[in-house]
């Protein structure tokens, strides 16, 4: 089964949003991915029988762009083949954008209590920055 | 506090003004009182409604709602207008990514007192014939790449060709249920993937379907032009474009954030995204942007005529038999080009309303003739138990608000609070207290959309009311819900 990485829950009144800190940039990425879903349904209750390659281009250089890009894609894949996904593995970051393996498990409503429904990542407050030896990130979803 | 920061003043009763600085090309304006500005000023929203000021072609003002919050980019509840011959934009986030969210009313010839015992029946009714919530399909199979097309560029008249409802339907829709310019190439494989299996679904999060009652009567006169009498029972739809609409938005917001560099644009935040209205990339948008906003009154359509199949269904009755008709469908999430008066004359001008209703007075020609005498109306959903109110256009908000008005009322609490508070509460048991029986799709907490989550719907109207941009007409309240 999945297991939620650190993060806080950002408190808004009209979204949802998500806070953490990675010592990397590609492990930012997983963490706020698995973030995103956690919120979604819970990780804990996502197994591990799906799996994809997810290719995202970005702007060059605009990493707040590829953070945007990122979860947009996982998000897509959610709708598109009712999958909630648990585990990410980033193969790839580059000026071109990000290369990743994905995995997890086909939505069902008897195993899968979904608390929320993020319809997008915004870039309202969005950041994504170097902080101390590490990286920080939050991101606002629409709902 | 954002009131000292931005210099905002109160210019009336209800109006406060922001006065221009920087780079904000007209002032601002927020309808609000006293006690709502309370709420408003410890959040960002007033900065926001400052922001969109710096548009370019925008006129007049920066406008917001009595139901203004936080959203991105603009607020909720913003309306800003733009002169596309000068150079002015249209701006994706200035509709949000629910493109054509917005609502219905339907009245019916039965009275509380008819239903009050088979208020369970007919939510359950409701429950198992309208798809909801995350991940629910159509009632109507999966459409074709075509027949997907066909529906971005007829709206709600396809899904009348199809069986669902009548012509006389889309005489009660704004736009007749159809903007004009859609342009199925603007949009994206993807929006389309998402589109083809949601026609007539729910969605979730604070969409519904909603049963009630007229329990007050403000304006007689106004409410038997709508087919509105106390006691009445009535449905709520209250849905948008689903995934195809939040894609189209999706897709804009890239375009317009390579735009924006290309026109000279500078803007105070990234997600006001824009490009004149008179460009490829403005043109693009609204071409997309028009399908989605046809996907979602053909949503709507198909939506209520499987609501009123299963009433009449579940009271072993016919349609007619029960007067199951349409009153009216507003949008609250869109941009529209519509002629105004500005400066003595009138001009085509770009008008967002992003969670705002357009509220156009009686003499309009885009007002129903049945309302002609009357006005428009005004639907302004409350949140999950709370009533609702149907109000009426005025020329006031013609003057002021570019024929705008607010759509509902907002949250004052996150989610996290909301759940929070509702710790050791069975609320469904409270709910039913009220007086409302809820069903809801997965089981997700009711606790996030409960009303003591949301600001007071009727707060907001009153406001509206005092500033002149709606009158109310009658107030419902609800019995029964289903939430996506």
């Amino acid at each position: 089964m999945g297991r939620a990485p650190d993060y806080r829950e950002i408190e808004h009144t009209a979204d949802v949003g998500i806070e953490l800190e990675a010592p990397d940039l590609r492990t930012g990425l997983e963490r706020s991915a698995a973030a995103m879903f956690d919120m979604i349904c819970g990780l804990d209750s996502v197994g591990v029988s799906w799996r994809r390659r997810v290719t995202v281009k970005a702007r060059s250089g605009d990493i707040e762009n590829l953070l945007v890009r990122w979860l947009a894609e996982l998000l897509y894949l959610f709708e598109s083949e009712r999958v909630l996904l648990s585990e990410f593995s980033i193969e790839r970051i580059d000026e071109r954008g990000l290369e990743a393996d994905v995995a997890g498990q086909r939505y069902d409503p008897e195993r899968h209590a979904i608390r929320v429904e993020i319809k997008a990542p915004t870039y309202h407050d969005l950041s994504i920055r170097r902080a101390g030896d590490g990286w920080a990130i939050r991101v606002i979803f629409d709902t | 506090m954002s009131k000292g920061k931005l210099g905002m003043k109160q210019i009336s009763e209800c109006v406060w003004e922001i006065p221009r600085a920087g780079g904000m090309r007209v002032p601002g304006r927020i309808y609000a009182d006293d006690r709502l500005m309370e709420h408003i000023s410890h959040e960002k929203s007033p900065e926001q409604v400052a922001n969109v000021a710096h548009l370019p072609g925008i006129v007049s003002y920066s406008l917001a709602m009595p139901d203004i919050h936080w959203g991105y980019g603009f607020p909720i509840g913003g309306v800003a207008a733009t002169d596309p011959e000068a150079g002015g934009v249209v701006s994706p986030g200035g509709v949000g990514y629910d493109i054509n969210c917005g609502v219905r009313l339907v009245a019916t010839s039965l009275t509380h007192d008819d239903v009050r015992e088979r208020v369970k029946d007919l939510v359950a009714a409701l429950f198992s014939n309208v798809p909801c919530g995350i991940g629910s399909h159509g009632a109507i199979g999966k459409l074709s790449q075509r027949e997907l097309e066909e529906v971005m560029v007829e709206g709600a008249a396809w899904a009348v060709r199809r069986g669902f409802g009548s012509k006389g339907d889309l005489e009660r829709t704004e736009e007749g249920g159809r903007l004009g310019g859609a342009d199925p190439s603007k949009v994206s494989r993807r929006a389309v993937d998402r589109g083809r299996d949601q026609l007539g679904t729910l969605g979730s999060g604070n969409h519904f379907l909603e049963i009630g009652y007229v329990d007050e009567v403000y304006d007689e006169n106004a409410a038997a032009a709508f087919g509105l009498a106390r006691g009445g029972v009535t449905l709520l739809v209250h849905t948008g474009s689903r995934g195809l609409g939040y894609q189209v938005c999706d897709d804009s917001l890239e375009v317009m954030q390579r735009a924006v560099p290309r026109y000279g644009i500078l803007l105070p935040d990234r997600q006001l995204s824009c490009a004149p209205v008179e460009s490829e990339e403005g043109r693009g948008y609204l071409g997309a942007m028009a399908c989605a906003a046809n996907f979602a009154w053909a949503n709507r359509q198909v939506i209520m005529a499987l609501a009123k199949r299963a009433i009449a269904g579940a009271l072993g009755s016919s349609e007619e038999a029960l007067g199951l008709r349409l009153v009216y469908d507003v949008c609250h999430n869109i941009a529209k080009l519509e002629r105004h008066e500005v400066r003595g004359g009138t001009k085509e001008l770009c008008v967002h309303r992003k969670g705002a209703t357009r509220a156009f007075p009686a003499g309009r020609p885009e007002v129903p003739e049945a309302y002609a005498e009357v006005g428009q109306p005004v639907l302004i959903p409350g949140d999950m138990g709370t009533h609702s109110y149907v109000c009426v256009g005025t020329r006031e908000a013609m003057r002021e608000t570019f024929g705008s008005t607010c759509h509902g009322a907002g949250r004052v609490l996150s989610r996290a609070k909301a759940k929070k508070m509702a710790q050791g509460r069975d609320l469904r048991e409270e709910l039913s207290g009220m007086g409302v029986h809820v069903m809801a799709a997965g089981r997700r907490t009711l606790a996030e959309e409960m009303p003591f989550a949301y600001k007071r719907v009727g707060d907001v109207v009153d406001v509206a009311e005092k500033a002149g941009i709606a009158t109310k007409v009658v107030r419902l309240r609800p019995v029964g819900v289903v939430k996506g």
